[in-house]
């Protein structure tokens, strides 16, 4: 589905990081693979270190404290935010949203819109296109998008197969209308047919969490995880990236009537440095457009990464210079998602520890 | 057919392989082979294979037949 957005801008991104950082090397005697064959495998999909919550950490503690930094840093005024919407798969709590825990930790006024939404690898398409719909309101003139995910608390230590590229971090980006007049182009599309493709079996009401599903068992390739886990299929996920991402870029440039060479930067979800550069082979584009380099520094916290991407690579640049950027989610769901827009003159760039 | 093998014996860290060989008898055979292969397949000869399908192929040549059916 084609979507199309007018006079909306992007005007801040701030990364939220937790301090505590794990190397590859430190969880190798968890898996029961050489060390040989691991430190093959950290070379090839660009392992090296995550940044992992400490127990406990929940992700309204990472966005209150990054929202509070803005306040403090006068990059944002509390009274002027009229929606947050808030993007996670690992909430506070199945209820309240976790929003609205946000919303009552920062004090925020009562007459504005928060809601949660249950989104992941292209959780921050899914927010930009929330955000956008949303700024159509006369009231609504600036939308505070939360990512955030602490997934490692699901990923099993003994799962070489997700477990090393699982990171956990927030950002916010603030979104509103734009006085120069634009126009932003984007898609989505979705196959819940591969619903299982990505997912946290146990822990819902479906299958609520019980001594039987947090037992561990070995999987054909030597991974143990128990229901309670998260779970992907690796082969799935990198066919299914190879075959429908290069497409919805492609479809993209032509409803924009751009090429590939007018586009700056591809800024997109990162699961591993392996599959990105595939991509980026497949598309025809040089490696250098598309940063793969997230993993490898932070790890993939799903919808945060293509935030922590803009903030890591571009950083400051972006408080002058313009960019004319693709952005691309695809994942859980399963769905992928693709946007294209100028960036320029934010008001913030930056990644702070936690 | 001589291009594939060498394709596959650099993703098994072998000299050389040959066609009757068990894929699971390399040394180096583990889940990334298996992914390096189905991006091998998609690369090189634009085809998508799933993991399941490259470990029913068995051998080499199970592979070679698997890649060549979905040419």
């Amino acid at each position: 589905m084609n979507l199309k957005f007018q006079n909306k801008k992007i005007s801040g991104i701030l990364t939220i990081m937790p301090k505590n950082e794990v190397k590859f090397e430190d969880g190798i005697h968890n898996y029961s693979f050489s060390v040989a064959k691991s430190m093959k495998l950290k070379l090839v999909m660009g392992y090296n270190s995550t940044r992992i919550v400490e127990d406990g950490v929940c992700i309204s503690d990472l966005c209150t404290h990054g929202l509070n930094y803005l306040f403090e840093k006068k990059l944002l005024n509390k009274d002027e935010i009229d929606a947050l919407i808030l993007v996670t798969q690992s909430p506070d709590y199945f209820l309240p949203p976790t929003s609205s825990v946000i919303q009552g930790n920062l004090g925020l006024k009562r007459d504005m819109l928060a809601m949660d939404i249950n989104q992941g690898c292209a959780g921050f398409l899914m927010g930009l296109f929330q955000s956008f719909q949303l700024l159509e309101q006369e009231e609504i003139n600036k939308v505070v998008l939360l990512n955030a995910d602490v997934l490692s608390r699901k990923v099993s230590k003994r799962d070489r197969n997700s477990n090393p590229l699982i990171g956990d971090a927030a950002s916010v980006t603030i979104v509103e209308k734009s006085e120069t007049p634009n126009t932003i182009y984007g898609n989505i599309r979705m196959d819940g047919s591969g619903s299982d493709v990505l997912m946290i079996p146990a822990g819902g009401f479906r299958a609520p969490s019980t001594s039987e599903t947090s037992k561990m068992t070995e999987d054909a390739a030597g991974n143990f995880r128990a229901l309670d886990h998260l779970v992907m299929k690796g082969d799935e996920v990198f066919n299914f990236v190879q075959r429908e991402v290069p497409p919805l870029i492609e479809d993209l440039l032509i409803k924009a009537n751009q090429k590939k060479e007018d586009v700056d930067y591809f800024m997109c979800h990162q699961p591993n440095k392996f599959m990105l550069q595939k991509l980026a082979d497949k598309l025809g584009i040089p490696r250098e457009k598309m940063p793969s380099n997230i993993v490898e520094n932070f790890g993939n916290a799903s919808g945060v990464s293509i935030p922590t991407a803009i903030t890591y690579n571009l950083g400051e640049r972006l408080l002058n210079d313009s960019f004319n950027i693709c952005f691309a989610g695809f994942g859980v769901g399963l769905t992928w998602a693709s946007l294209l827009m100028e960036m320029s003159n934010l008001r913030f760039c930056e990644i702070i520890e936690f | 057919m001589e291009n594939f093998k060498s394709q596959i014996a650099l993703i098994l860290e072998v000299e050389s392989v040959d066609l009757n060989d068990e894929l699971e008898s390399f040394e180096f055979w583990d889940s990334l082979t298996v992914l390096s292969i189905i991006a091998l397949a998609s690369e090189a000869y634009k085809v998508e294979i799933t993991a399941d399908d490259v470990k029913k192929s068995k051998t080499i040549v199970g592979l070679w037949d698997l890649i060549k059916s979905r040419m």
